[in-house]
């Protein structure tokens, strides 16, 4: 997996079946908190993930905090969400649709078990990819417990999976931010 | 900060407010190259002010990014979540 810029402001990448699968369950994971979320307390919600994602606006002024939070949270999540159904869409998958159960089956049994995929985005989708890679680690920072000096306290036997994940999607992003920055 | 004198009395008092800033915290989550491209795409800023503020938010923890009137501050904390960026707003001299 290396982005790389193509065409018309484009960038492309190869990622394997497995990387895929991880990025699209994890994704899926994503819009599945933020479209549980309470959009005027995610503060008080049942997960601190969504502390982070939607962070108080003032420090000191819990009033205009719960009001800035009032105006803005909603559309955040909304975008969010629709951020994250745009990766879920770069990687074959469509925007989850209730109806359908396994809407990639068919193109994955036509593949080859090793064949890498080749995921292109045009700059709208690289912003999308942005945003919801940092959410994704931002919510795999909580689960892990980091600290402010970056490692993680979490310690039981789903914590090195856990920070393979999440610092595989830092190489991802950086990837990418590399790939637009020339 | 505004560059001319004249202006109508109710933007007058609006400017004499004393301004508001937006600050971007450290967090030990983002990725120095990201929140550099953040603040280069999102302000317009050169890369080597980009990368400055991106050192002052890691090195010193916090980095002022914005200064003006509230809603703008507003729209840039909201914006910088939007991003995945700790960021608040506050008055100039808090």
């Amino acid at each position: 997996m290396q982005f790389e810029p193509s065409a018309e402001g484009r960038v492309s990448a190869h990622f394997e079946l497995v990387e895929v699968g991880l990025l699209r369950l994890a994704t899926s994971q994503l819009v599945e908190l933020l479209e549980a979320a309470d959009a005027h307390a995610p503060g008080t919600a049942a997960d601190p993930a969504l502390k982070r994602l939607l962070p108080d606006a003032y420090l000191d002024d819990p009033e205009a905090a719960a009001e800035f939070r009032r105006f803005t949270a909603g559309d955040l999540l909304d975008r969010k969400v629709l951020n994250a159904k745009v990766v879920l869409a770069t990687l074959g998958e469509e925007p989850l649709d209730p109806i359908s159960d396994e809407p990639d089956e068919a193109l994955l049994h036509d593949l080859p078990d090793d064949a890498p995929l080749t995921i292109v985005l045009d700059p709208p989708d690289v912003q999308s990819w942005l945003r919801t890679l940092t959410d994704l680690r931002l919510t795999l920072a909580e689960r892990l417990d980091i600290g402010p000096d970056g490692r993680p306290q979490r310690e039981d036997e789903d914590a090195p999976f856990l920070r393979d994940v999440y610092e595989w999607f830092g190489m991802v992003q950086e990837s990418l931010v590399y790939a637009i920055d020339v | 900060m505004p560059k001319t004198v004249e202006r109508p009395d109710l933007q007058e008092t609006v400017s004499l407010d004393r301004p508001w800033i937006t600050i971007v915290w450290d967090d030990p989550v983002n990725l120095m190259s990201y929140v550099a491209y953040v603040f280069r795409s999102y302000f317009g800023v050169t890369a080597e002010e980009a990368e400055r503020l991106m050192l002052q938010v890691h090195n010193t923890g916090r980095a002022v990014v914005a200064t003006g009137n509230r809603e703008a501050m507003e729209r840039h904390v909201e914006a910088m979540h939007g991003y995945g960026l700790w960021a608040t707003l506050a008055r100039a001299d808090s």
